[in-house]
């Protein structure tokens, strides 16, 4: 039943109100001319009140003509009736167009990327790979291959066995296995000798297996054998048998740098102009309001995020990017001795950081400055650390 | 000769219900259901507020205490109070309301 009525709110129909002697004939004629009427109540001796369809009041006027009765409307009701009075608003059409399209956007979008099943350091580089390929939150769910995003992913990020990308509703999910890199494995039926990898003071040797061929407080070569895999036995009779080395030498070695002097330093200085430019962020996605091509040759920007945030700490997913770019000119700047000094060695210091290997432990540093022959000045910045220096290198048959 | 024509007359007329028609009596005779063969009336109550009537031919009197109906087999007046016609179409007629009577050639 509440079908029925569903359906008749839907169709629309009207409540109305006959009068006259002969209300019978009149439904009698209605029925028989397939008008469909419904909650017939007759209100007094010479009138009643029933439903009607659109279609049915439409058609009745014949048969209220000839029995004799009139009709009145009293009600119109349903959904027809209730859409005609938004018919002349225009402002309600073009409300309902753009709250439809702002739907039909909103649910073609990413909202959320939810990475799962990795470890947390591995995240920023998965999302690396989503942003060079310009996937973000905001991006087109139309747009996205889940199969090429696997495999991007699979391709570009190290120890992982397997990726699933898979977008659910607004939300991409990025499921990964990753895989534990196997250790590295000491072939103990091949044997090795340990070597030096670098010049150094050895200062400590910790000899697990083989002969060790130096001693504490010597000065090796790169490349010299430190250990021999090479096991001796006391009595010569016996021959000798081959091991895997294995041990710790603990050896100080120096790195140095030298640099000439250079009284002519190039600063950077801003020259206080600024270009800003706006942008209009929803989720990850930028669309630029003001602000055009940065228009100089040199500049320094600084981003600035300005979310909006709703009521109770509620975080939304739009608001503004700034980015102040500001003019930079480079400049000759004369310095005086101690300035200059000061610049190159921080410069000599800054070069040797990217050669010393990452398990030494810088122990000791030393400056010196000497002249050459034609007047330059030279600062020559040396590096003391320790580190392990012991390598492999497969025994050679003598 | 003009009784014994009657008696058979009447013999007849006894057997014969009035109003059956041929259909009617194939139909009794297959065991099908008479609303569907023919135009009888088929009148359904169901609990005391819905009296559904099927194969109607139309309504005489409409009132919120009677309602009478007329059909092939002649005129069925159902009495009550606030009677409602739920539902009339072609062939169909629901009445609701408080039903006390269902009266056949009233």
């Amino acid at each position: 039943m509440f079908l029925v009525h569903l359906w008749n709110y839907i169709r629309g129909y009207v409540i109305i109100i006959v009068t006259g002697r002969g209300i019978e004939r009149f439904i009698n004629i209605c029925s028989k001319r397939q008008i469909l009427l419904w909650d017939i109540e007759r209100a007094d001796a010479a009138s009643a009140t029933m439903k009607a369809s659109i279609r049915g009041f439409r058609l009745m006027r014949p048969a209220a003509k000839k029995s004799g009765c009139r009709v009145h409307i009293k009600k119109r009701c349903g959904l027809p009736f209730f859409l005609y009075r938004f018919k002349r608003r225009k402002g309600f059409k073009v409300g309902l167009v753009i709250f439809s399209a702002l739907l039909m956007l909103s649910v073609s979008i990413i909202w959320d990327i939810e990475v799962i099943g990795c470890k947390p350091e591995m995240i920023p580089e998965i999302m690396s790979v989503l942003n060079a390929d310009n996937i973000g939150r905001g991006s087109f769910k139309i747009k996205l291959d889940p199969k090429i995003i696997a495999k991007k992913i699979a391709l570009n990020v190290e120890q992982i066995a397997w990726v699933g990308v898979e977008v659910r509703g607004v939300k991409l999910f990025i499921t990964i296995k990753d895989s534990i890199e196997p250790p590295v494995l000491i072939k103990n039926d091949e044997a090795f000798n340990i070597v030096a990898e670098r010049d150094g003071l050895v200062k400590k040797m910790e000899v697990y297996a083989g002969t060790p061929q130096i001693k504490e407080g010597e000065t090796v070569r790169k490349g010299q054998v430190l250990v021999s895999g090479r096991l001796e036995s006391k009595n010569p009779e016996f021959g000798s048998r081959d091991v895997h080395a294995l041990g710790k030498i603990i050896a100080r070695t120096w790195y140095e740098e030298s640099m000439p002097v250079s009284m002519v330093y190039t600063q950077k200085l801003k020259t206080g102009k600024i270009h800003k430019t706006v942008y209009f962020r929803f989720l990850d996605r930028r669309f630029k309001i003001s602000g055009g091509d940065v228009p100089f040759e040199m500049y320094e920007t600084v981003t600035e995020d300005k979310m909006v945030t709703g009521p109770f700490g509620l975080k939304l997913p739009i608001g503004l990017t700034v980015e102040n770019s500001s003019e930079v000119v480079e400049k000759q700047v004369e310095l005086t001795l101690d300035e200059a000094i000061d610049v190159t060695i921080e410069k000599a210091k800054e070069n040797l950081h990217k050669r010393i290997p990452a398990d030494s432990t810088v122990v000791d540093e030393m400056i010196k400055q000497y002249e050459a022959d034609n007047g330059t000045i030279y600062i020559q910045v040396v590096y003391e650390c320790e580190e392990d220096i012991a390598g492999l290198e497969p025994v050679t048959e003598k | 000769m003009k009784r014994g024509i009657y008696r058979i007359k009447g013999a007849r007329d006894k057997k014969k219900e009035p109003g059956e028609s041929l259909g009617e009596r194939l139909a009794r005779l297959f065991e099908i259901p008479g609303e569907i063969c023919g135009n009888r009336p088929k009148v359904t109550a169901i609990g005391r507020g819905e009296v559904l009537i099927e194969n109607f031919k139309g309504i005489m009197d409409f009132q919120s205490d009677m309602i009478r109906i007329n059909t092939n087999n002649g005129i069925i007046k159902v009495t009550g109070e606030g009677l409602t016609i739920r539902e009339i179409t072609n062939d169909e007629i629901i009445i609701g309301g408080k039903i006390s009577n269902i009266d056949y050639d009233a």
